[in-house]
């Protein structure tokens, strides 16, 4: 029993030092899920309107009854039916109106929900990219010979300080370019 | 304040027996068309029939720009549009002047409006642009003194910035249709970039002990310039941005900002490659490490 228990901890352990040792992955599947994110936010947007707005059913019946109502006014005749002719008249301006009215403010939640969105984004992508640098301000995500990167070591390095080691910003920065680069190929 | 015209009209009126009252609102339907937003829209080329200036003058009253709103004489009479993209301004303009309309390129004529009278307009500290103002200024020097010089001058500078544009999308166009597409310009950047791919793991597995990995990096950049000449040249499409257009309303010529987009994006380019070699770089020497020690932990 006591040899089983042993051996799941020395497993743990490797585990988790191939964890630590994986951090430059860590760092590259953070920066790919935003950029994928990012790629994805206009269809995500669009679900989300198309969830939440629920009036885009009534805005439809309202085209419907105005088309209606225009049809009605073309086969009436103004001369013999003068009465019939202006009350349609006065009926399709005022749901033309309200049909404005209704659009105008869905084009505007629209926008808002948008706006949101964008910014719920851009504040979680900055607090991932935050709270990476933070865990990684000291300590390098890989570390190479320091000769190999020899006359840009401490640009590598920075904000690290380790001779040789690869720092978060640099990592960050490339990540950010191959991945973006890789997606729009893709995309 | 009564113009010539108006007191021609006049005279005509009263040969044709018209009564005060009829006067002084023919008059006053004058004064109301020449409104500001009215003068505008004219200058901006939004060109209306008579009957429509008629209740649009009668609809504004509040004029946005403010301009000589004494001046009685119609505006297209006595200041013309300098605009190559409006024909009718240009055609209709100078009854009256001997001065040459512009006419084909900005640059065509620019040395003899240089010699002109564009030296009277030259201030301490400010850009002396010789192109569209030049022109304005020695088309009437005194343009350049009121305000409506100065926004005579800025729409003068706004159709400059405008036609060079157009020059500039056009000649993109001429070389886009002249070479065969774009998928060339994608075939050397994907050859770079998978060239920059195969240099990290080759650096990565022959090369780093010896050497820093920027060197050969390096070696490679050069041999890319020196191969760009084999490959067709295509242009990308010119990003009209709002830098290119402040740039140009600026007065710096087109082709120095094309030239400077150029090397901008070279830079952009020699950047990507170097990310991606060092991205493959180290992803390689992971994969590596990875490999040996799963290798050692075996054995």
């Amino acid at each position: 029993m006591r040899l089983l228990i042993r051996g799941t901890q020395t497993k743990v352990t490797k585990v988790v030092a191939k964890m630590a040792g994986c951090s430059w992955f860590l760092v590259l599947g953070s920066v790919f899920l935003c950029n994928l994110f990012k790629t994805l936010l206009p269809s995500i947007f669009s679900f989300l309107s198309k969830v939440l707005q629920k009036d885009a059913e009534h805005e439809r019946h309202m085209r419907a009854e105005i088309q209606e109502m225009k049809k009605e006014h073309n086969s009436v005749s103004m001369m013999d039916e003068f009465a019939r002719y202006a009350r349609l008249e006065r009926k399709i301006n005022k749901m033309t109106d309200k049909l404005k009215t209704h659009v105008k403010s869905r084009t505007a939640q629209q926008a808002k929900m948008k706006w949101v969105v964008n910014i719920i984004f851009y504040i979680l992508q900055a607090a991932l990219m935050i709270s990476l640098i933070w865990k990684y301000y000291a300590d390098p995500v890989t570390v190479i010979p320091n000769k190999w990167i020899s006359p840009l070591e401490w640009l590598v390095a920075f904000p690290s300080g380790v001779a040789g080691g690869v720092g978060i910003t640099c990592w960050l920065v490339v990540c950010n370019k191959v991945v973006s680069i890789g997606l729009y190929s893709i995309s | 304040m009564e113009s010539p015209d108006d007191t021609t009209q006049k005279t005509s009126e009263e040969k044709s027996g018209l009564s005060s009252a009829q006067r002084r609102a023919e008059i006053r339907r004058r004064k109301l068309l020449m409104n500001s937003e009215d003068r505008m829209k004219r200058i901006v080329g939004f060109t209306k029939s008579e009957s429509e200036n008629n209740g649009a003058s009668s609809r504004v009253t509040e004029p946005r720009f403010h301009l000589d709103l004494d001046r009685i004489e119609p505006w297209s009479a006595s200041s013309p549009r300098l605009s190559p993209f409006l024909p009718e301004a240009v055609g209709s303009s100078h009854p009256h002047s001997s001065v040459p309309e512009r006419t084909g390129s900005p640059l065509g004529d620019c040395s003899k409006v240089l010699g002109g009278g564009v030296v009277e307009d030259v201030t301490p500290g400010v850009r002396q642009r010789p192109r569209g103002e030049a022109q304005l200024a020695a088309e009437d020097p005194s343009h350049s003194a009121s305000p409506r010089g100065g926004l005579q001058k800025y729409l003068s500078r706004f159709d400059d910035a405008m036609k060079l544009r157009g020059q500039l999308a056009n000649e993109k166009q001429a070389q886009d249709a002249a070479s065969s597409d774009t998928e060339e310009l994608d075939s050397f950047r994907l050859f770079r970039l998978v060239g920059s791919v195969l240099l990290a793991i080759f650096v990565r597995v022959f090369v780093c002990k010896y050497l820093s990995i920027f060197a050969p990096f390096l070696t490679l950049e050069l041999a890319y310039m020196g191969l760009y000449k084999y490959f067709p040249k295509v242009e990308k499409k010119t990003h009209t941005t709002v830098l290119t257009a402040a740039l140009l309303l600026s007065g710096i010529p087109a082709e120095v900002i094309n030239r400077s987009m150029d090397t901008y994006r070279k830079m952009g380019d020699v950047f990507a490659d170097l990310c991606v070699y060092f991205f493959t770089f180290i992803l390689s020497h992971e994969v590596l490490l990875l490999v040996g020690s799963e290798e050692t932990e075996s054995l």
